[in-house]
Parts: structure tokens; C-alpha cells; sequence
């Protein structure tokens, strides 16, 4: 910048001024570019979905434990017969959001059904609360949701240690809520046998999910 | 120059800065009000005081040479808006929730902001004031209005009962920045316009 120092009266001398704001405009765009991934992601939501969509995530090994009581590393759990995963996060007391979400999974579990899709897409409906998510809790959400079993199987943590580290994964932030519920980022994620996962979809996207997920599995 | 101004611009920085430390943290992480709307405005508050109390001291000692660069507040004007905006943006509201290095360039930027903004205001003729908060307290309504309505949950980090609350609270901070400044202006414009002043 060649701003002389000519009077500070009038409009002389403004040109340091003009030339600074320029500069200080052009800084603060490129800063909210940068920060937006280009414009195209303004909420975290978006960010993270735009993010794995280009590079795939590899899913953590974690002990999960099932209905029944039997415990699993969840990469051998996710590998089982070459399945790929649409995934959830629910807490089975939960009144609101994931209400909405096992109605979600509800239909998807029919259309597996209906498409003949049983042995290429299971779901898994992953419950981040540990501590109340015990077999005896998953089997009645299973009961409640009518999960077909071996179609939808529902799993909590083994230990209460790894919930941050599953929940950071992928990426899901839960919010205490009034009434001890939780709020929390509902989505749609598809994990490969391979425990990579490669897609974040929402909520109301469940067909392109289900078309996705049929899709990754026959290669 | 009033003599509690230096105190007060110490007592604001601490205490917005005390909201982002233990044991007052969970304030701000889990209420977006506490966040946008306590906070990030007395951070702003925080800054403008201390411009208006240093202010005169340093630029005696630079000899008039920042002014020069923000002639008619255009440069500093430009700087608390494109500084407001980005703190404006969900995902980065987000961001300084879950890491700390992004709350301390909030901190330290919403001040700058204030500074910014005060030593802005004091230079700007009427237009340019028109122009930066007739662009500025306009989009703060907007997001205040979007907030507010919309129900879709934007920041992770905050349920949507709390962005209810934080949409609602942006919209009459705006409305209300609005007033004080239409207030301001009356008050000054007692003596009669003139081509300065405008």
C-alpha cells in the first residue's frame, strides 16, 4: 500500500483507507469461505456430511453388546456376512426425535423386506447412553420397534469409557434436553463391511439411503 | 472523558472472558443465550470501552497515525462487520463451543470487533454509519427471525429450545441497537444538520 500522509481533512488521503478496507473485506470473505468449505456448508451438520461424503471414515473398534447379552468387537460385528450398515444413534428412553427416527427405520425395515434387499443392507441401531442402555433395556426397544430380528439389531456400549470416542467418530453431538432427554444430530450413516463410513444422509432421505447402501453392497 | 470508563472496560473483558473458564463454562456450552447474546455482546461491549477509554492516550503517542487508515471509519467498519458475520455462523458458533483455540480467537476477535466498531462510529459521517448498520443490525434480524422459526437445529451443540431463545434475543438486540442509535442521532442533531455531519 502507497498511502502518502497528506492532510487528515476533507477527502484527500483516502486512499490508504480505501485500500485497507479492500484488504480487510477480501480477508474477512476468504475467512468465511474457508470456514464454510466454499460457501456450501454454514451449519456443522452440513460440514460433516460434505466431509465424509469425499473421504471415507473409518469406524473405531469398540466391545458392543446385543440384546441377548453377547459381546462383540463391533468392526467383527459390522464385517459379519458382507452387509453394508445403515446406522443410528438412539437412547431407548427417548420420547421425541428418535421416535421419529425409529419410524424411519420402521420403513426402511419393510422396504428391505419388500426389495429382497435382506442380504446386501442390515440396520444398527447404535444406543449412546451406556449406562441405562442395558440388554434388558435393548430387547424391549427391539420388541417396541418390532425389529425383525437379524434384519435390525440394536447395540449399546460395552463400556461407558467409549462414548466419547464413538459419539466424536461420527460425529454426533448430544445435547441434555429437559425432562433427562437427550437432543442430538439424527442422520442416516452408511458403514461398509469394511467399518469405513462413507455416507451421512438425512433423516427424510431414507430412500436414497436404502438405494445407496444396495448400491455399495453389490459392487 | 468519563473516569469509569478504564474500570468498566476491565470488569467487561473479565467477566465475558470468566464465561468461557470454569467454573461459569457450562453456561455458555449449553445455552445458546448465554453464548450469542451475553457473551459475544459484552465482548463487543468490552472492546468499544476500552477504545473509548484508550483511545485518546494512544493516539496522542501514534501521532494520528491509525486514523488515518480508517478515514471516515470505513476500515474499521469493515472489520467488525466481516468479524460479526463470522461469529454469526452456526457451524463456527459450534466450533468455539467444542475447541477451545476457536473460543480464544472469539474472545479475542469480538473485542477487536468492539474496538473496531467504536473507533469507527466516532469518525463516521451519517452515511457511512447508514450504510454499514443498515447492512449490519438487518442481518442480525434475519438470523434472529430464521433462529427463531426455522426447526431445524443449527448448531449442534445447542437444543432448539435454546436457538428459539437465541433467535428471539438476536432480533430485539437489533431492534433495540436500532432505537439507541435513532435515539443518538436525534439527541446530536439538535443543532441542525449540516453537510459535515451527513
Amino acid at each position: 500500500m502507497n498511502a502518502s500522509p497528506r492532510s487528515a481533512s476533507g477527502t484527500e488521503g483516502l486512499a490508504g483507507t480505501f485500500a485497507l478496507t479492500l484488504g480487510v473485506l477480501l480477508a474477512g470473505l476468504a475467512a468465511i469461505f474457508h470456514a464454510t468449505a466454499g460457501g456450501t456448508a454454514f451449519t456443522t451438520e452440513t460440514l460433516r456430511r460434505n466431509q465424509v461424503a469425499q473421504a471415507a471414515v473409518p469406524v473405531p473398534d469398540f466391545q458392543v453388546v446385543d440384546s441377548s447379552g453377547r459381546v462383540q468387537g463391533l468392526r467383527e460385528l459390522l464385517a459379519g456376512d458382507g452387509r453394508v450398515w445403515i446406522v443410528d444413534f438412539v437412547y431407548t428412553r427417548c420420547q421425541t426425535l428418535c421416535l421419529a427416527l425409529g419410524t424411519v427405520f420402521q420403513q426402511l425395515q419393510d422396504q428391505i423386506e419388500a426389495q429382497g434387499l435382506q442380504g446386501q443392507v442390515g440396520l444398527l441401531s447404535i444406543s449412546f447412553d451406556p449406562l441405562q442402555d442395558r440388554p434388558p433395556a435393548l430387547a424391549d426397544y427391539a420388541r417396541r420397534m418390532r425389529m425383525q430380528p437379524g434384519l435390525w439389531r440394536v447395540l449399546s456400549l460395552q463400556s461407558e469409557s467409549d462414548r466419547r470416542r464413538l459419539l466424536d467418530s461420527f460425529g454426533i453431538m448430544v445435547v441434555p434436553a429437559p425432562l433427562g432427554e437427550f437432543e442430538h444430530n439424527a442422520a442416516l450413516h452408511l458403514v461398509t463391511p469394511q467399518g469405513q463410513l462413507v455416507r451421512i444422509l438425512g433423516i427424510d432421505e431414507a430412500p436414497r439411503a436404502l438405494a445407496l447402501a444396495a448400491k455399495l453392497a453389490t459392487p | 472523558m468519563k473516569a469509569w470508563l478504564k474500570p468498566a472496560a476491565v470488569v467487561l473483558a473479565l467477566v465475558a472472558l470468566a464465561l468461557s473458564l470454569p467454573p461459569l463454562r457450562p453456561l455458555i456450552e449449553q445455552s445458546m443465550v448465554w453464548h450469542m447474546l451475553v457473551q459475544m455482546p459484552l465482548l463487543v461491549l468490552a472492546g468499544a470501552c476500552a477504545g473509548l477509554a484508550w483511545a485518546p492516550v494512544a493516539g496522542a503517542a501514534l501521532k494520528g497515525g491509525v486514523p488515518r487508515w480508517n478515514r471516515f471509519g470505513l476500515s474499521g467498519y469493515m472489520l467488525a462487520q466481516c468479524l460479526l458475520a463470522y461469529w454469526m455462523i452456526p457451524a463456527l458458533v459450534d466450533r468455539a463451543v467444542v475447541l477451545p483455540a476457536a473460543d480464544a480467537a472469539k474472545i479475542i476477535s469480538l473485542w477487536l470487533a468492539g474496538l473496531a466498531l467504536q473507533q469507527a462510529h466516532t469518525r463516521a459521517p451519517l452515511a457511512v454509519q447508514l450504510f454499514f448498520l443498515g447492512y449490519g443490525l438487518p442481518m442480525m434480524a434475519w438470523l434472529g427471525l430464521y433462529l427463531a422459526s426455522t426447526d431445524l437445529r443449527l448448531c449442534n451443540a445447542y437444543s432448539l429450545e435454546s436457538q428459539i431463545n437465541a433467535g428471539r434475543g438476536l432480533l430485539a438486540l437489533s431492534v433495540g441497537l436500532g432505537v439507541v442509535w435513532a435515539v443518538a442521532l436525534v439527541r446530536r442533531s439538535r443543532g441542525g444538520w449540516t453537510a459535515a455531519t451527513i
